[in-house]
């Protein structure tokens, strides 16, 4: 028995026109202080209906603590919303799903965002879910990541119940988004895809939407990086990207994820850019373990960059698109990574990811992957 | 060979774990006692307790109940019924899959158990090395 969970999803040219046909009457748009005065949320804000009441809450911090979504949680209690609709990342697409559970129910603690717990929701309001960026999933995932005040480690929340009711993915959305962003950001959504794949969760409906993100994503993103405004592929990307979210969401993530965790922490390092560097090591370590998996998702990359193996597909591709796959070349210090390294072993060891890794990793694995990524010889 | 759930099971599962050093590797933080509960169902005519004390990857201490007033208060319940600790001891049910759909109930700080999610599978995996009689 498993469950396959999604929101109802609403994609292509001019989706946000959908937010005029419900029925809205008091707003919270949650976002970050970067697109809070952007033509983002002023495209939000002219597809509501007339009538729509609006308060905007601004100050989604990246990577943010529940500290920080307090004095939020109090504007919202204070405006009592029916509808909240987050607008950009992963961060702020978390924060509003924090924010709309504890609005539901000011009984419970951050902390009982968890599958165990009950939590009874949508007695007030619902969640819509518009991602600014191609990559994290989070419009469709049941998990948000909320960091801890002064502590390298983040706590992952899940519950069914803070999946976003609507996702909403609108090319126009995304097509200002940054190339640095545009790059770290799909090659997070290539990390879900591959890691979801070989999980040993995974199921018919996860190998489905990991196999399609692949070919989109890849198939579309050197397009994108050529030509930002090319709005058909930023399209398919921005689908892609939300297919490995639920891939993903419905599956698990693994290895890469359990050390670009601790690595992004640690080095303050965005997550993109920290899952994907471990990836093709992971995928070498993988390998004997799911190889027909591997090579099936190998042959759906395109042609011009397919090598014989995943791992070194992945290794063109990540070159091609211009993201690192060694640490000097984000400018970290290798001595000063090196000295770490058993800091980023303990805190993936300690990931979720690590259990439905393919092949069980055991520290001595964690750490030879880890400094896989520091080329010493240079 | 002894017989799932019993004094000897447990005697044996303990002494399995304390030599499962993927375990001692992957719960070496890990502070706090837990009871299984193994429901009666179809199968198995009464509910039964298995007490266990870890600490720092260590089995400290290991004990076979049927009765709850045998053993001490645990700070984490994990229960489900007979016939699915026998599937999860085959490896047929991933023990967090099985708290998300249901087949076992856990008590205690979700919170806390994702953290050692590896310490769990490999408690998982060493039941499945306890040669087992059902
Ligand atoms: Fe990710």
């Amino acid at each position: 028995m498993w469950f396959f969970r999604s929101p109802e999803i609403v994609f292509g040219e001019d989706s946000l026109s959908y937010l005029s046909t419900l029925d809205l009457k008091r707003v919270v748009i949650v976002t970050d202080r970067y697109l809070k005065e952007s033509k983002v949320i002023s495209m939000v804000k002219n597809s509501l209906p007339a009538s729509a009441q609006i308060v905007v809450v601004g100050d989604v911090p990246a990577e943010p603590s529940f500290d920080d979504m307090l004095p939020s949680l109090e504007n919202v209690r204070n405006f009592s919303p029916d509808w909240f609709i987050a607008v950009g990342g992963g961060s702020s697409i978390d924060t509003a799903k924090i924010l709309f559970a504890l609005y539901e129910r000011p009984d419970l603690s951050v902390y009982d965002i968890t599958p165990i717990v009950k939590l009874n929701l949508r007695k007030k309001s619902r969640l819509i879910a518009i991602p600014t960026t191609s990559g994290t999933g989070s419009e469709c995932s049941w998990a948000a990541v909320v960091s801890e005040r002064g502590e390298k480690r983040k706590n992952e929340l899940a519950s069914k119940e803070i999946l976003p009711d609507i996702a909403i993915l609108d090319p126009k959305m995304v097509i200002d988004l940054p190339e640095e962003q545009t790059r770290n950001t799909a090659t997070d959504a290539i990390v879900h895809a591959i890691e979801s794949y070989v999980s040993s969760w995974r199921n018919p409906y996860s190998d489905a939407l990991a196999e399609k993100a692949i070919e989109l994503i890849t198939g579309n993103l050197p397009s994108v990086l050529i030509k930002a405004d090319n709005i058909k592929a930023r399209e398919q990307v921005h689908i892609g990207a939300s297919m490995a979210g639920l891939s993903f969401s419905n599956s698990q993530i693994g290895l890469a994820h359990a050390l670009g965790h601790a690595f992004g922490a640690l080095f303050k390092i965005p997550h993109g850019k920290s899952v994907g560097i471990f990836l093709p090591s992971v995928v070498r370590f993988n390998y004997p373990y799911c190889s027909d998996r591997y090579d099936r998702l190998n042959a759906i990359f395109p042609e011009d960059i397919r090598e014989k193996k995943l791992d070194l597909t992945l290794e063109n591709f990540l070159n091609k698109i211009g993201q690192p796959l060694k640490i000097h070349q984000m400018g970290i210090d290798e001595k000063n990574y090196s000295n770490q390294v058993e800091t980023i072993v303990e805190l993936a060891s300690e990931s979720t990811g690590i259990t439905t890794n393919p092949r069980d990793a055991n520290r001595e694995d964690i750490r030879n992957i880890a400094m896989s990524v520091v080329n010493l010889s240079k | 060979m002894p017989k799932f759930p019993s004094s000897q099971w447990v005697e044996e599962y303990a002494k399995k774990l304390n030599e499962n050093d993927a375990y001692k590797d992957a719960g070496k933080t890990w502070e706090g006692d837990l009871v299984f509960v193994v429901e009666k169902d179809q199968s198995f005519p009464k509910d039964v307790y298995i007490y266990l004390d870890l600490y720092h990857g260590e089995c400290r201490k290991a004990v076979y109940a049927e009765s709850l007033d045998q053993i001490p208060k645990a700070a984490f319940t994990y229960k489900g019924p007979y016939s699915n600790w026998r599937r999860l001891i085959n490896k047929e049910i991933d023990p967090i899959q099985g708290i998300l759909t249901g087949k076992f109930k856990l008590e205690g700080s979700m919170m806390k158990i994702m953290r050692y999610t590896k310490a769990a599978k490999e408690m998982v995996n060493t039941a499945t090395m306890v040669q087992t009689e059902f």
